[in-house]
């Protein structure tokens, strides 16, 4: 089993650009108005999911 | 493709750069990842009516409605009143964000500034370690931008200061997580902008309503992104509005969410490099409001650069004027007020009901946060020792 990275509901994403503010790792960049997470940069420490006031990041194991 | 300048971003902060640099002779380009300027809007649309001493918007058709003032709610609904002395003395505008920023584009191009839409930074050009511009995707394709002097106006993202190794990432308790709808079927009988403070309805921040016209307002909420749960932000606004009659039978014509950095203004300055706006973390950490200092800023850094052009020179020490002239004047005003929002942050609900309780009735000499600081203190002496860091900023 894989760990756990964050992952974007491109149907909620407002493009607000908070996570990627937050992001500790530079693994998200905004891409088509939406916010993409890079699997090999996301180290899953939640503080994007958290960060979002629409709800649109959850984390996912791959 | 070269040129003496690459504003990346095309929001209030990037147009004004690009504006003043292009007036001091400066050959510039402003690359905007969206495909609109100003659209989607990512703003709660209000402004101090101090934008207007900038002259730097032409006509009213950015402005939604004029403000009398401002009203602080606090936790147990009790009510402190910043308003203009007389009535129709206007403290502040209510705009249409999309135009406001057109308008500002326009009038960078109209200096000689060139725009592209849809385009976006993908990374920072280097030679020889020397940053010599950006290189920028459009509809897939890849190429690079040379250009002397980067200028980051990416807003909260701010990757451009990322990508040149300077420290812009946010801690969570510098960020306000944002959502907001823009209601219609409202009603207002008054020009006064909201402001509803507590811990359950805003952990960190505040809710608004900002009237946009007689039956429609902007209501948003903004939390701390460090106080936090995923999409809190949305299910507080909904609560915020369906606890209030007058607002639940509102309906929306717009939702956005948006991200607002509450931090200290960070280093912005590198060789062949500026940052400006919310990159450059150019914003009130009280009410969250940026477009004042990033007007200020803007120019402040579009002057600089003219200059640096005239001299050929584009080494940090040719740009860090721009940085040193801000630290006199804004950043004095935004580090009072990130001690302050501190402050407010450690206060529980009783403490800021006691608060606004002493305020009721108080007259306020101007609508600043200023002047709330200095009545809070008249009141509460016993607040100057927890104010003491303020104090000693004030007289910088």
């Amino acid at each position: 089993m894989g760990k756990p990275k964050a992952l974007v509901d491109k149907g909620k994403c407002l493009a607000c650009g908070g996570c990627i503010s937050v992001c500790p790792q530079d693994a998200i960049t905004m891409c088509s108005s939406k916010a993409i997470v890079s699997k090999e940069n996301c180290i899953d420490c939640g503080i994007c999911i958290h960060a979002c006031p629409v709800g649109a990041i959850s984390n996912e194991v791959y | 493709m070269k040129y003496d300048v690459v504003v990346v971003g095309s929001g209030p902060a990037g147009s004004v750069t690009a504006r003043f640099a292009a007036e001091s002779g400066a050959n510039v380009l402003i690359i905007e990842r969206r495909q609109e300027v100003g659209v989607p809007v990512l703003c709660g649309e209000g402004v101090s009516k101090g934008v207007d001493e900038f002259k730097v918007l032409e006509g009213k058709r950015w402005l939604a409605n004029n403000m009398d003032g401002a009203r602080i709610i606090s936790p147990d609904g009790t009510m402190v009143k910043l308003a203009a002395d007389m009535a129709g003395d206007e403290t502040g505008y209510v705009l249409y964000r999309d135009i406001f920023d057109q308008e500002l584009a326009r009038g960078a191009i109209r200096a000689g500034a060139e725009l592209m839409l849809n385009t976006c930074a993908v990374n920072i050009l280097k030679e020889n370690g020397k940053i010599n511009g950006v290189k920028a995707k459009q509809f897939g394709e890849e190429f690079d931008i040379e250009a002397d002097i980067v200028v980051g106006a990416d807003g909260v993202e701010s990757k451009i200061g990322r990508w040149a190794g300077m420290k812009t990432t946010l801690k969570p308790y510098d960020l306000e997580t944002c959502a907001q709808y823009t209601l219609s079927n409202v009603e207002f009988d008054r020009a006064y902008c909201d402001f509803y403070l507590g811990k359950k309805i805003a952990p960190g921040g505040y809710a608004w309503i900002f009237p946009k016209g007689k039956d429609i307002a902007n209501v948003g909420i903004g939390i701390l992104a460090s106080l936090s749960e995923p999409g809190m932000s949305l299910k507080l606004l909904d609560k915020f509005i369906n606890s209030r009659p007058e607002l639940k039978k509102g309906e929306p014509l717009r939702f956005l969410a948006g991200a607002v950095p509450v931090a200290e203004p960070i280093e912005s300055v590198r060789d062949n490099l500026l940052l400006v706006g919310d990159a450059a973390r150019q914003v009130d950490p009280i009410t969250g409001g940026g477009l004042m200092a990033s007007i200020e800023a803007g120019k402040t850094a579009g002057e600089t650069i003219g200059k640096a052009i005239d001299e050929q020179r584009f080494d940090k020490e040719m740009l860090l004027p721009y940085e040193e002239k801000l630290k006199n004047t804004l950043y004095k005003k935004l580090k009072r007020n990130y001690v302050v929002k501190e402050i407010i942050l450690g206060m529980e609900d009783k403490t800021l009901n006691m608060l606004a309780d002493s305020l009721k009735d108080y007259k306020f000499d101007e609508l600043s946060t200023l002047s709330l600081v200095k009545a809070l203190v008249l009141k509460h002496p016993s607040l100057l020792i927890k104010l003491k860091p303020l104090l000693k900023l004030s007289r910088l």
